[in-house]
């Protein structure tokens, strides 16, 4: 009886928590007759035409541009993040280097409102020709994910036996040696994890995306605005849907493939940072 | 080990990417701030701003859209923070028997953290839209009613709810991993003891469960008093500012009233003020562990 309830509960929940997807995957498969009539919950004849739309490209839209600059930035934003963190958790973590002023700092960038830097870095993205360029974004988005990058890299280094690192010096290895060549490969998931969510993080950015991009190195998620500002005649609700589902698919495919890995370092990242 | 040794100069050169990098795109940002901020500039004077004093600040001081923006993060931050640590506490606790059993529940339920908070505002025009929208359709279908989400008066609650739909399941997941790290034993030897359910669940359960409480209360503050992405899609700053947020409001003003200085001294102000709080906070948190150490 209990248990029937709670099914209940979690149809409900699940169903609240996901609905404006549920609402936006079937709004993309009606066709645009369709949705002129019936804005209700099914599909009387489901069609693929919006997802032919969106792959469209004109002078105004291009979804592969945007596509593929989320891609580009998010895997900059991601890998020097890790590049950058990596050293430094080793650092921090067996050379007691910042433990108090370094670590507690880049771990409350992550509480910071970010737009306090958005302005200065707009002036010197303008000197440094750096506006509407992917690598710019991705420099920035790279500051965004450094804060769980190094708890998570931090946490994964310290878990680990301080013997590994002994015996190692012992054999006449440099730190820089041992972090290349004991450390990282032992680290291994805790660098895919942080990879993995950096990806998910950056790919989901919007703010940065807004101010420092313009039309060349748009993202997916301000590319997906885009079809909402319609050329004449009201939003195509179809395409829009369509464009919405295709940007969301990404990170949610890896965050589904990877789940027990986010959550747990969504823990961590809350619980220790 | 000895903890106290001087760290070796190694270990500084493997720290040292990391720290230019912050100087360079944090660091020199912040001075930028400061000096744009108590001087005389706009898009022209870029490069020659003017030192004028406090001018800036007192501009912002004295703009009731500021005090406005700051009073709508303060409410959005703590009520969100509130429903959705409250509603994961509950569905937490009381869906851990299934999810123990089948964790592709969990998988469904964090679905909507994985979508970017941009995309489900754009979302919610479209399950909002008075023609096109599921929810105004079967109001008036099943109720006859028709309410305007995004209108002046039910903006605010509207926003709260696509907020805290998004992000219950992060408070969700948190409880979740915290209730289940409640050692069996500690459980079972209470139960031996005659406590009941509910005291059990008050006694033992929350009163383990509270630091990770306070840390998920926190979080979810601080991302809803930083809040952009989803109400700048949706309402934007809002009929008459009504929703625009600390960080909506230093958008404007930079983006659509090229006010340099007011935006700059408003970032500046939030610079310090935030800092200041999670200073304080760290310096809690370590004095607590020193007690408990």
């Amino acid at each position: 009886m209990i248990n029937a309830l709670r099914w209940l509960v979690f149809a409900i929940a699940a169903v609240a928590m996901n609905f404006p997807i549920v609402v936006t995957l079937v709004t993309s498969l009606k066709s645009a007759r369709e949705l002129s009539t019936n804005p209700g919950l099914w599909v009387q004849a489901p069609t693929l035409e919006n997802y032919f739309a969106v792959f469209q490209v004109s002078d105004r839209l291009n979804i592969f541009l945007y596509l593929f600059n989320s891609i580009t930035v998010a895997f900059i934003g991601t890998t020097l993040a890790v590049i950058l963190a990596l050293p430094a958790a080793y650092a921090i973590a067996r050379g007691k280097l910042g433990e108090r002023t370094l670590l507690p700092f880049i771990v409350n960038l992550r509480a910071v409102p970010l737009i306090i830097f958005a302005i200065p870095l707009y002036m010197m993205f303008q000197w440094l020709a750096l506006l509407d360029t992917r690598l710019g974004l991705g420099l920035i988005l790279s500051i965004v994910n450094l804060p769980l990058a190094l708890v998570i890299l931090v946490n994964a280094i310290r878990d680990l036996p301080a013997e590994l690192d002994e015996a190692a010096l012992m054999d006449g290895a440099s730190r820089t040696q041992i972090l290349l060549r004991v450390i990282a490969p032992v680290c291994r998931p805790a660098i895919v994890t942080s990879l993995i969510f950096g990806f998910i993080t950056a790919w989901n950015e919007f703010l940065f995306g807004l101010m420092l991009t313009t039309s060349k190195a748009v993202p997916i998620t301000v590319g997906a605005s885009f079809f909402f500002a319609a050329s004449g005649g009201g939003v195509q609700w179809g395409v829009a849907s369509a464009v919405m589902i295709v940007g969301a698919l990404p990170p949610v495919l890896l965050g589904l493939i990877m789940y027990r890995q986010i959550s747990g370092s969504m823990t961590a990242g809350a619980v220790k940072g | 080990m000895n903890t106290q040794r001087a760290p070796s100069s190694e270990f500084r050169l493997l720290a040292t990417p990391l720290v230019i990098f912050l100087l360079v795109f944090l660091g020199f940002p912040a001075i930028v701030n400061l000096i744009y901020s108590i001087s005389d500039v706009s898009f022209e004077t870029l490069r020659r701003p003017k030192i004028t004093g406090l001018s800036n600040f007192v501009a912002v001081w004295n703009d009731s859209a500021f005090w406005q923006a700051t009073w709508f993060s303060l409410r959005f931050g703590a009520l969100t923070a509130l429903l959705e640590c409250g509603l994961g506490l509950i569905l937490a606790i009381f869906l851990s028997p299934l999810i123990e059993k089948r964790s592709w529940l969990m998988a469904i339920l964090m679905l909507p953290l994985m979508v970017a908070p941009a995309l489900v505002g754009l979302m919610y025009r479209l399950v909002l839209h008075e023609f096109a929208g599921p929810v105004p359709y079967y109001l008036w279908a099943w109720f006859g009613a028709s309410l305007s989400f995004l209108g002046p008066t039910s903006a605010f609650w509207t926003l709260i709810v696509v907020e805290t739909l998004q992000w219950t399941p992060f408070a969700l997941l948190l409880f979740y991993m915290a209730y289940r790290a409640i050692p069996t034993e500690v459980v079972e030897a209470s139960a031996m003891d005659g406590a009941r359910r509910w005291s059990l669940l008050w006694y033992i359960e929350l009163p383990l469960m509270a630091p990770t409480i306070a840390v998920a209360l926190l979080i979810r503050f601080i991302d809803g008093f930083r809040v952009f992405d989803n109400v700048y899609v949706l309402t934007g700053s809002g009929p008459g500012g009504s929703t625009a947020s600390l960080s909506i409001y230093i958008y404007e003003a930079f983006f659509k009233q090229g006010a340099i200085g007011k935006a700059v001294a408003a970032s500046v102000i939030l610079f310090v003020v935030s800092f200041a709080v999670l200073y304080g906070l760290n310096v809690i948190a370590s004095r607590r562990k020193g007690v408990l150490k």
